[in-house]
């Protein structure tokens, strides 16, 4: 090999890291930052009561977005998954009432999860249209079911009665079900043939498919991936208050994207994906949410500053490397 | 006036980083001259033209045009002084029109009253068509109308204009369809007639040779050599060429050197009648231990053969059976043993911003997992094997496929089946812009996998390449076999072109 092409190398190996070199940069930075200014305003975030608040504020968008891992590497994106949220805990309380367990609304959930993990799965490949269009029309569905819902209990706003839910409130608990998640999706992603799919079918379809890949098996499997992640994200939504309302998750699906971007992912999907983006991205979001108040950010405030991070990351790992590759 | 110097690059040097591209080269390029520029990939010729051409700026040196110092900044702005060049990459702006494309960047030209009258662009585009002989391509339709060789000819049809004095070409023969060779080759002699200059950048000797009334020869940035037109002509002078390009003696040995067409008799695969677009009641057998060649101009429809016994086209009757088994899709054809080598390699073989690891696994990963595990270990051992064999030039398996020049590239591409020990292999052109090192490799891998008992289709545009390898060759035109020859030291292409146009 001669000095020329060992430059190239170099270069694309800066070039492909960037995304990962700026968001643990970013995340570090947040953690420092947050260590050193907070105790000159009388604040840390190093204590028991602070860091139980950063895990119950991380937890939710975090199991979405290690979840939702599969779907991004694909190219993809699911904007469904906010209303999906809002109907499971809706769910889950309605029929928990009813039935004295959560159980049976957990499990329908997990029927309707798979239900449209097939419908967003298959579209791409059967109708070829965008998934993502697929995805807009589910939420439109699904707002409206929740709506009418709403409208006929005749309340905005449900809570459990009878159940115990006290075990979703618990950090060490909430701790334990991330990074269980956590393992199970990144064992699968690195070491089974469906994360190095999914890859492959992000990078370049055509490739993919002719490589022998079954293009709409694994596309869907991504999006029950996803599905069930979801569910288990709406079990902790649900759970910590113990009760569900006609707004329980609005939004969602932007949160998961942001802390996706802020974690590194390309959105385009492909070669790049990696579990780890989730995570640093729900951290380093959920960070700012608790650090930000505590060195005299006021809380209307902390949408401006989240916003000009945001750019400033976007920037860094959107950079395109300039000028002419030697030929 | 004839033999007077038209352009002159002294001491040119470019360096990228540490990297030495070129090696403070003298070029000189003189009217009349249509200037054969070879070398083997990554050896720098492309970029003294490209640097000629205004593409990117040299780290040192100087240039001189029509006895002026010259040093154009911007591509257009050497198109405008009268260098231009035609790229190896497509270079066209999709979703809008042929002449759109041909005046990119000159719609002023056709500006009436701040609007621009697309009338008189479309009018003044036929007219330039016209005139370089391609009737069938018409300024107002669409630029996706046309194929890949169109649109390249388009290219062309754009760089050249009344002032330009010297036509850079750079590797553009491989992507044209023997047609659109022919109109190149028209366009660069009557350049050469009316006293303008030519540089010619080509890996297919047999056309620098035939066209090139001198030649230049460059290895790792340095100029290595120049040939007039009597040394170009001699005996022996491919070989020299070669030794000088390679810097050793590469062997004889190029092609295969038997004579023997027989095989095992054993059928590997048998295409039953197929239909499916344009081509209609195909069929073909393919033995163990066979070698078929497909050949004839780009359009004949060789190349949807190949994808469809890959399993890509939709067949809308017939049947593609191996081992009593029919294949519908690329998984069954994958999952009976065939692999497929495609003709758009970074498209469609290659995920470019992949590792070569990646890449090869990626369809053996089916037999790599085990009880839901994937082993790494078993992965980088698959990929070193391959690497290893193929002798593909990198600096491990981690390196992403997009770093690696256009001959290891396929090898990447090979390496995929071979990792995979598929037993039919399909090669659409596997050997389109490589160099002659890479491509000796290659003849000898296909030769040897024909005494392993492996069946080959190899479908390519290059007559020779054909003659040399394979045991049948089958000549289409226009989507029907016209001819087929079996192996011969008397096969000749004379012969057979007849039957491809």
């Amino acid at each position: 090999m001669n000095g020329h092409e060992k430059e190239k190398i170099i270069r694309h190996y800066i070039k492909s890291n960037i995304f990962g070199v700026a968001a643990y940069g970013g995340l570090l930075v947040c953690i420092i930052v947050f260590s050193i200014v907070p105790p000159f305003f009388g604040e840390s975030i190093w204590t028991i009561t602070k860091l139980s608040t950063l895990i119950s504020d991380v937890i939710v968008m975090a199991l979405m977005s290690v979840g939702a891992i599969f779907v991004y590497t694909l190219g993809y994106m699911d904007i469904s998954i906010g209303k999906q949220v809002g109907l499971y805990a809706t769910l889950m309380v309605i029929i928990g009432n009813k039935t004295g367990t959560l159980l049976w609304g957990i499990l329908l959930s997990l029927v309707i999860s798979l239900f449209i993990g097939l419908i967003n799965g298959a579209t791409g490949e059967v109708l070829k249209i965008h998934p993502i269009v697929s995805s807009v029309v589910i939420m439109m569905v699904l707002g409206g079911v929740s709506s009418i819902m709403y409208n006929n209990l005749g309340s905005r706003n449900i809570s459990l009665k009878t159940i115990d839910y006290r075990i979703f409130k618990n950090p060490i608990f909430m701790l334990i079900v991330l990074i269980t998640e956590l393992i199970i999706i990144t064992y699968l992603f690195n070491f089974t043939k469906l994360g190095k799919y999914a890859k492959a079918i992000g990078a370049n379809p055509i490739v993919a498919q002719q490589s022998g890949i079954n293009l709409i098996k694994y596309k869907i499997i991504c999006y029950l991936i996803m599905g069930l992640c979801v569910v288990v994200a709406s079990i902790f939504q649900m759970g910590y208050t113990g009760s569900a309302s006609d707004s329980t998750g609005t939004g969602f699906e932007m949160n998961v994207m942001i802390a996706l971007i802020l974690g590194g992912m390309p959105l385009s999907g492909g070669m790049r994906s990696k579990v780890s983006y989730a995570i640093i991205g729900a951290f380093t979001l959920s960070l700012l949410n608790i650090g930000l108040p505590l060195i005299g950010v006021k809380p209307n405030q902390v949408y401006i500053i989240k916003a000009i991070i945001f750019i400033i990351v976007v920037l860094i790992t959107c950079r395109k490397s300039k000028g002419m590759l030697p030929r | 006036m004839k033999n007077e110097i038209l352009f002159e690059a002294r001491q040119m040097n470019k360096t990228f980083g540490a990297t030495i591209a070129l090696k403070k080269v003298d070029f000189t390029l003189r009217r009349g001259e249509i200037r054969g520029l070879v070398g083997e990939n990554g050896s720098g010729k492309s970029t003294i033209m490209s640097i000629a051409s205004g593409m990117q700026s040299a780290s040192g040196g100087e240039m001189y045009y029509k006895g002026k110092k010259w040093s154009p900044a911007t591509m257009v702005e050497a198109q405008e002084g009268g260098i231009s060049m035609v790229l190896q990459e497509a270079n066209t702006i999709p979703h809008v029109t042929v002449a759109q494309n041909i005046f990119a960047g000159r719609e002023h030209l056709f500006k009436s009253f701040g609007v621009i009258n697309m009338k008189k662009m479309f009018k003044a585009a036929d007219e330039i068509l016209d005139k370089f002989n391609i009737k069938h391509i018409r300024g107002k339709d669409p630029i996706d109308f046309y194929s890949f060789e169109e649109r390249k000819l388009i290219e062309i049809v754009r760089c050249v204009e009344d002032k330009t004095e010297i036509l850079v070409v750079d590797e553009t023969t491989t992507a044209l369809s023997l047609e659109g060779r022919q109109i190149l080759y028209d366009l660069i002699h009557k350049m050469a007639d009316m006293n303008k200059g030519v540089v010619f950048i080509s890996h297919d000797m047999d056309e620098i040779l035939e066209h090139c009334n001198c030649l230049t020869v460059l290895r790792d940035g340095d100029i290595i050599g120049h040939l007039s037109k009597e040394e170009m002509n001699s005996v022996g002078a491919i070989k020299k060429i070669r030794y000088m390009m390679v810097g050793r003696e590469i062997g004889e040995k190029y092609y295969r050197e038997d004579y023997d067409y027989s095989h095992t008799g054993k059928l590997a695969l048998q295409l039953q009648n197929i239909s499916f677009g344009r081509i209609k009641e195909f069929n073909l057998s393919l033995h163990k231990g066979e070698i078929v060649g497909i050949g004839g101009l780009s359009g004949c429809g060789m190349h949807e053969i190949g994808r469809a016994i890959f399993g890509v086209e939709k067949l809308t009757s017939g049947k593609i059976i191996r081992n009593n088994k029919e294949i519908l899709n690329p998984l069954d054809a994958i999952n009976s043993g065939i692999g497929y080598i495609s003709k758009n390699r970074d498209t469609e073989a290659l995920i470019l911003n992949a590792s070569i690891q990646e890449n090869i696994v990626l369809p053996s990963l089916n037999d790599l997992q085990k009880r839901f595990f994937i082993n790494p270990k078993e992965e980088r051992k698959l990929t070193e094997a391959e690497i290893k064999t193929l002798n593909i030039k990198c600096h491990s398996g981690k390196q992403l496929v997009s770093t690696l020049s256009g001959g290891n590239k396929q090898k990447v591409s090979f390496a995929k089946w071979i990792a995979k020990d598929s037993d039919v292999i399909i090669m659409d052109c596997p050997t389109r812009g490589v160099d002659i090192g890479v491509k000796q490799a290659m003849y000898s891998l296909i030769e040897q996998m024909k005494k392993e008992g492996k069946a080959i289709l190899l479908i390519s545009e290059e007559l020779s390449e054909l003659i040399g390898m394979v045991d049948r060759l089958l000549i289409m035109k226009n989507f029907k076999v016209t001819k087929e020859f079996f192996r011969s030291a008397d096969l000749k292409q004379t012969d057979i072109i007849e039957y491809m146009i």
